[in-house]
């Protein structure tokens, strides 16, 4: 039986003085779907870069199907499956021609090769468009090629850097599905990183949250959102000023408070029931809150609670600097 | 079980012994095939070239073919043969940015970075690029040498002749389309990889360029006799005008390998620091 987890032991990648992993450590275990959450910027591209053997760690470890991803480079090439975040098909050729060449080079006959190839179409429902050179493409239709080349060697392990980014949510939808079916029908374990906080949710088994080089959180989704507390309120005041007072006289009595600007987030047990009491306390304190909202914790409350945060708002200012 | 190249394509892992590896040659061949498809879907980046050689012939023996009567050693009508592997040389150096902007083009799009995915040999993956770089240079030549026969170009050693520099065209293409390649690996630059060429081109004037060596003088003779540029028209030259001379053949071929084996091994080196520099 094929291995097909991934091991990563303390991987580092500098460039100069900066670290763009710094320190990272996980393991995805057989069949699983991991999922690397994090901002632009975080270091989600040059761990798969590491992992894919396209980009040597400077410090650290990892393997992949059991396989060091340094010193056994090709046998790692053999057994995953790499769809990187740039889409890497050249527009001057066509689908079949791209396919057919990536089977061959991964030891199939050519015939095989081709047959495999029109299977793979056929799936990414490219099958009618193979006269089209790729440069021809949408976005979508390119990204699904890029996934059919991906799969053309049955790997066991695939890696998929931001699969969906700049996809429609038609597109999205069937990259989603067909993830997922990857994953069932062939027990293929999944790699994926992805800047969407819904996306992680949606597909991922266990999730990390990377920021800045560092794993800063790990576990299933669930887990994570449950560590939070079951629900918090929600409430929104018509200033920042207004905002930091109510938290002050509301902190006694829940668990943990999360202010951001005007929006003060409580956590607590059993929130439902004690709303009345966090409006019995803001109305004695004279405060007129501009919504209350009883919520379900979300990924993007893991997020603020690691970082301090607004996942959107880092991603924003992530995507400004660039 | 034995591991008996170092060579990543070909090290088999415990496992990995019912999986075959395409053969090296067979990478080769289907990859230069795959760059030549693509090149021949382009003709905009090859055109020029093309017309370029030609153009060079049919300038330089109209502007001096008149004039090489009065050359000494070079009989009436033998000026055809005496400037045609400058022009080949030339064409060479302009054409042989084709290959490495290629491959600065698969850089761009992605799909260097798909295929270093695979377990291809990493020579076979530039030596596709070459090849099919090599390749357009030949086509070059022999438009060249057709042009030239239909401008009555007589060969003193018949088709030998001909093959011959045919032959030199071949190596010398294939270590500028190798020097074009490793600047595009280095510079990850369409414009830097276009003016390549251009480095060698001040050779093709510090050389016997319109007249025999003999006939050059002061610093522009020893430039000349410094240059294997100079050995490599020599042999060249020596086919077409005067007959078979092995020690002038020699040369040329040292000559040749000097000027497109450097290049190419630059192309080696400069494959390795990208893929350890990233």
């Amino acid at each position: 039986m094929a291995n097909r987890e991934i091991v990563a032991e303390n991987l580092v990648k500098r460039y100069g003085d900066f670290a763009a992993v710094d320190g990272v450590s996980f393991k995805v275990d057989d069949g699983e779907i991991f999922g690397f959450l994090g901002p632009n910027g975080a270091g989600k591209s040059t761990a798969i870069l590491m992992l894919t053997t396209l980009g040597l760690p400077t410090e650290g470890r990892a393997t992949v199907g059991g396989f060091d991803v340094v010193s056994q480079a090709a046998d790692v090439r053999r057994v995953a499956g790499v769809a990187l975040q740039d889409i890497g098909l050249d527009p001057l050729m066509k689908s079949m021609e791209l396919l057919t060449i990536q089977g061959q080079l991964f030891g199939l006959s050519r015939r095989d090769s081709q047959s495999r190839a029109k299977e793979l179409l056929e799936i990414v429902k490219l099958a009618d468009v193979t006269d089209r050179p790729v440069g021809k493409y949408s976005g979508g239709m390119r990204r699904r090629l890029d996934l059919a080349m991906a799969l053309i060697h049955e790997p066991s392990i695939l890696f998929l850097d931001e699969p969906t980014t700049g996809l429609d949510p038609a597109s999205r939808r069937d990259v989603w599905t067909e993830v997922r079916r990857l994953n069932k029908e062939q027990g293929m374990t999944i790699f994926l990183t992805t800047q969407y906080l819904e996306e992680a949710d949606e597909l991922a088994d266990r999730i990390a949250i990377i920021v800045k080089g560092k794993i800063e959180a790990e576990g299933q989704p669930a887990e994570l959102k449950s560590g939070l507390g079951s629900e918090s309120i929600n409430v929104i005041f018509s200033d920042v000023e207004t905002a930091e007072s109510a938290q002050s006289k509301l902190s006694d009595m829940v668990e943990r408070t999360q202010l951001d600007r005007k929006t003060l987030r409580l956590y607590l047990k059993d929130a439902a029931t004690r709303i009345p009491a966090v409006v019995n306390i803001l109305s004695e304190s004279n405060i007129q809150p501009v919504s209350l909202t009883l919520t379900q914790p979300t990924l993007d409350d893991v997020f603020l609670q690691v970082t301090g945060e607004r996942f959107e708002e880092e991603t924003k200012t992530e995507a400004e600097l660039a | 079980m034995t591991t008996l190249t170092k060579d990543t394509t070909s090290t088999l892992s415990a496992q990995g012994n019912q999986q075959k590896t395409m053969p090296f040659l067979a990478q080769v061949s289907m990859m230069s095939w795959r760059s030549i498809v693509t090149l021949a879907r382009t003709p905009a980046a090859v055109l020029p070239s093309l017309f370029i050689s030609g153009f060079f012939l049919f300038i330089y023996e109209a502007t001096l073919g008149n004039a090489a009567d009065s050359i000494p050693g070079l009989s009436s009508g033998g000026y055809l043969a005496f400037i045609l592997p400058l022009s080949i040389i030339s064409a060479s150096l302009s054409g042989a940015g084709v290959a490495g902007q290629n491959l600065v083009r698969d850089i761009e799009n992605g799909y260097f970075d798909k295929l270093l995915l695979t377990p291809i040999s990493r020579s076979a993956l530039l030596l596709g690029q070459i090849i099919a770089g090599a390749m357009v240079l030949l086509l070059q030549t022999l438009i060249i040498l057709g042009v030239g026969l239909l401008m009555g170009l007589d060969s003193a050693t018949g088709v030998g002749g001909y093959l011959v520099v045919i032959a030199f065209s071949v190596i010398l293409g294939t270590g500028f389309a190798g020097f074009s390649v490793g600047v595009a690996l280095r510079t990850n630059s369409a414009a830097a990889t276009q003016g390549a060429g251009f480095i060698f081109f001040p050779l093709t004037f510090l050389t016997a360029t319109f007249v025999p060596v003999d006939l050059l003088g002061g610093w522009l003779k020893t430039a000349a006799q410094l240059n294997p540029i100079t050995y490599i028209l020599e042999a060249m030259r020596s086919v077409l005008l005067t007959g078979w001379d092995s020690e002038k053949l020699l040369t040329g071929v040292l000559a040749c390998v000097v000027i497109g084996g450097i290049p190419f091994l630059y192309s080696l080196t400069s494959l390795r620091a990208r893929t350890r520099r990233k």
